[in-house]
């Protein structure tokens, strides 16, 4: 209690003309075996829209749950407009004004948008009868002012991704915001909604809003914001001026050092043998497909999102199955119906949603490892314990999994760790053929390094690889070569030494009057 | 040193019993029966009194095998009451009816069991159908087909038809017996078989498992047809113990079952569990009714006691997540 009461008596004076909005003064937070906030002090004034960026684990999400409400500190003190400010829950925080965008939905897909955005403080009639109809005009005007239209009675279910989006943000904005944080807004919106969002933003910046944006994508940072923090292992490492700052000067202080990916210059020789070769494949929503991968090959399927990438995989894979078309191995046609066939065959994929497809949280890494090797560490139908045990354990050294041990669930690791143990769970079949869908996403800087490295090995081993990313500079530091797809079609092939991202993208864009220009049209 | 120290403080053992959920057990399963041997020496720490307990275990740990196997696998089956009555009207109309000869009719108890687990199995596997509604609609289908083929239930089953619940082994009555060597196997199976190994991939993330070349549909089918195996065998067994096939057998035999498995380590999430956790919780249960009995509490307040149970040991179950 009297550490209370002196905390607020050292309430700081703000040193500049404006009081900040929100002060966060050394604050610390501590979760079983990891600091994950360790004295951070954080400004945002009125008006400001402020970034916050840095690796996953740095502590970006903590820090914004702790303002939110969600979380409670360790030790620190915060200010809201100079008042001192300590949310008992999520619900204190909103009525003080503070409205946090989730990464994930927070949204009830059966109700409707109008019942989304006003859960839980539904304008009533007297006698308590919901007002529907104030619900629905007034989300039609939040909508509205976000640049879509849609029908607020539609239920969310319905909706794309990125309209979900927009709802959770209309959402925020219908209460009475003074700081308004979004973690990750963009990564479900196509270029043109991205635009539009941040009209909105700036919008709401010049009323006096203030606006905290967590973001991975620097390009982003520096169109929008007005100053950026970068956060490290739970500690402020800089904070700077937009226009006083460099995109690779943020990256070398969100990793403590420089770094870039050459282009790799290691090609497989032109009479390598074949391992894949896709021949006029079919299998809805991927209309024409033909390509070839050969040993020691890797070539990346680039393309917008929805032109059927991931699903051409699947199709490979034996998880969608293709109406007409060939799909051989080694010059061997083959017809799986189940992953299992897939596999026998050869083939390994690491699916692009790692967390719904791929791993098993709640299990350890040596469980996450072995499924998929069951028979190579039984004797007949006997699991022998050693054998899980040398597998993982050659699984962590090999691919330099950071983990206390074997045991560990992989919930608990970094993103760029549980890519790992993806990647090793696979790399332990020697497959021929290696899908990859989306490596690094959601992968800190200094793991995508380590990930590329291990691509790169491999290919050099032999193994053919087929990598899907939509991250364009990723397509060109990884790729032998390039296959373009649009619109279910692979359209066009590239060496990866003659191409760039401009010519990727012309290929890649739609020429057909499309569902995704017609939404940019109306954007 | 100083580990050592540590780790034998009050606090780290109140703490590895917390979360250890066998080790829980065995501590409560200790302190009731020392609370018992005080306060009702005359009746509870007598061989015969232990033997009631342990046979008790029989029909409940027999069950409980195949639904920790179901549960760790994400689902569970409620109409094993229904199938284990069934089951032993089967063999009983068999035997005594038609007249065949009592192995016959003890294969056809168990073989009812079977099927009931794969039409249960392809309904949930092949059209979809949640586990929850397929198992709660063959629950109330098998009772009233049970009712139609025998309606008062087969009395007085052949003298042969008894050695199959009734031999007695070392002081206590073979369905024990059949239950310790399906819990081993169980056990065995759970702990150190690939093929069962795939049930906690299952349970954990079904996708996942699919897509890392796990059956899935293959092994929920396996997993049912299990069940209902095992639910056959325990009605037979008990309409040859009680040498009677009754027709309202094993009626709620599914809450105190699930509830056995949760008290055991598995979670109705799926993707854990293990069998001497289910094996635990199950002697915990009988224990539980055995001290109801002793105390003479009245007969309803049982159910009522084991719904407690239940509610309690998901709570415990949710909170052990919401920690993590």
């Amino acid at each position: 209690m009297s550490e209370r009461i002196e905390q607020i008596r050292h309430v700081p004076q703000p040193l500049g003309a404006v009081m900040p909005r929100l002060s966060v003064q050394h604050v610390t937070k501590i979760f079983p075996g990891v600091v994950a906030l360790d004295d951070v002090s954080f400004e945002v004034l009125p008006g400001e829209i402020h970034a916050m960026v840095g690796e996953n684990g740095a502590g970006k999400s903590t820090l914004m749950h702790i303002i939110a409400g969600v979380h409670s500190p360790d030790r620190g003190e915060m200010t809201l407009d100079g008042l001192p400010y300590l949310p008992e829950d999520e619900k204190a925080a909103q009525k003080a004004g503070i409205a946090m965008v989730f990464q994930e939905g927070s949204l009830f897909p059966p109700l409707s948008i109008a019942e989304n955005i006003f859960a839980g403080r539904q304008p009533v009639k007297p006698g308590g009868r919901i007002d529907f109809s104030t619900m629905r005009t007034q989300s039609r005007e939040l909508l509205r002012d976000l640049g879509v239209d849609l029908n607020p009675s539609t239920p969310v279910a319905d909706l794309s991704p990125s309209q979900r989006q927009l709802v959770e943000i209309a959402k925020a904005l219908s209460q009475k915001v003074r700081l308004l944080i979004l973690d990750e807004p963009t990564s479900s919106l196509t270029i043109s909604e991205a635009r539009h969002l941040f009209d909105v933003l700036r919008h709401l910046a010049e009323r006096g809003v203030a606006i905290i944006y967590v973001s991975h994508r620097l390009a982003e940072v520096f169109e929008i914001a007005h100053r950026v923090t970068v956060l490290k292992d739970g500690k402020v490492t800089g904070v700077r001026q937009i226009g006083m700052t460099t995109p690779d000067e943020l990256i070398s202080l969100e990793v403590g050092r420089e770094l870039s990916f050459d282009p790799d210059t290691a090609r497989a020789p032109a009479n390598a043998p074949l391992i894949l070769e896709v021949e006029n494949l079919v299998a809805p929503p991927v209309k024409h497909a033909s390509l070839k991968v050969r040993a020691g090959e890797i070539v990346c399927l680039a393309g917008l999102v929805g032109a059927g990438r991931t699903e051409l995989c699947e199709a490979i894979f034996g998880v969608r199955q293709r109406t007409t078309g060939k799909v051989c191995i080694e010059g061997v046609e083959i017809f799986p119906k189940h992953a299992m066939e897939a596999m026998q065959a050869g083939i390994g994929m690491v699916p692009e949603d790692r967390r719904e497809a791929g791993l098993f949280l709640a299990m350890s890494i040596a469980a996450n490892v072995t499924v998929g090797n069951l028979e190579k560490v039984s004797k007949g139908a006997v699991i022998i314990n050693k054998e899980v045990e040398r597998l993982a354990k050659d699984s962590v050294e090999r691919l330099k999994i950071v983990t206390p041990g074997i045991d560990r669930e992989v919930m608990f690791l970094s993103g760029g760790n549980q890519q790992k143990v993806l990647l090793a769970r696979w790399l332990a079949r020697k497959p021929k053929l290696l899908i990859v869908d989306e490596p690094t996403r959601g992968v800190d800087v200094g793991a995508k390094a380590d990930l590329y490295a291990i691509l790169r090995n491999l290919a050099k081993e032999g193994v053919a690889l087929l990598v899907v990313s939509s991250d364009l500079p990723e397509v060109l530091a990884l790729a032998h070569r390039i296959v373009v797809m649009s619109e279910g079609v692979t359209v066009g092939e590239l060496d990866a030494r003659q191409a760039d991202e401009i010519t990727i993208l012309q290929m890649a864009t739609p020429k057909s009057n499309s569902f995704e220009q017609n939404q940019a049209a109306r954007a | 040193m100083k580990k050592q120290t540590e780790k034998w403080s009050i606090n780290y053992l109140a703490k590895r019993i917390a979360y250890d959920r066998p080790l829980l057990l065995v501590t409560l399963i200790l302190i009731i029966s020392i609370f018992m041997t005080i306060k009702h020496p005359e009746a509870f720490p007598h061989w015969d009194n232990f033997a009631a307990v342990l046979l008790d275990t029989a029909q409940a740990g027999i069950l409980t095998v195949g639904m920790m196997i179901l549960l760790v696998g994400g689902v569970f089956d409620l109409s094993i009451g229904s199938t284990l009555a069934f089951a032993g009207i089967v063999a009983g109309v068999v035997v005594k009816d038609a007249g065949a000869p009592p192995l016959i009719a003890f294969l056809a108890g168990m073989l009812t069991g079977l099927i009931v687990g794969v039409i249960n199995g392809l309904i949930i596997t092949r059209f979809r159908i949640n586990a929850l509604i397929t198992t709660l609609a063959m629950q109330g289908i098998l009772r009233g087909v049970t009712q139609i083929v025998s309606p008062a239930g087969v009395a007085n089953l052949p003298h042969g038809f008894k050695p199959f619940g009734q031999t007695m082994f070392l002081g206590l009555q073979s369905p024990f017996w059949i239950m310790i060597i399906i819990a081993l196997a169980g056990w065995f199976a759970m702990s150190r078989m690939r093929f069962f190994r795939q049930f906690y991939y299952i349970g954990s993330n079904s996708k996942a498992a699919a897509l890392s070349g796990i059956k899935v549909e293959r092994l929920t089918l396996v997993g049912f047809a299990l069940m209902g195996l095992l639910a056959g065998l325990a009605g037979t067994l008990l309409a040859s113990r009680l040498s009677n096939a009754v027709v309202l057998a094993g009626s709620g035999v599914e809450l105190r079952t699930i509830t056995a498995a949760i008290l055991g380590g598995a979670s109705l999430s799926g993707g854990v569990g293990t069998i001497p956790g289910a094996f635990l919780g199950v002697l915990f249960m009988s224990l539980i009714q055995n001290m109801l009995i002793i105390t003479r509490v009245p007969v309803f307040w049982q159910s009522i006691v084991v719904g407690i149970i239940l509610l309690v040991a998901i709570g415990i179950d949710q909170l052990g997540r919401s920690r993590r």
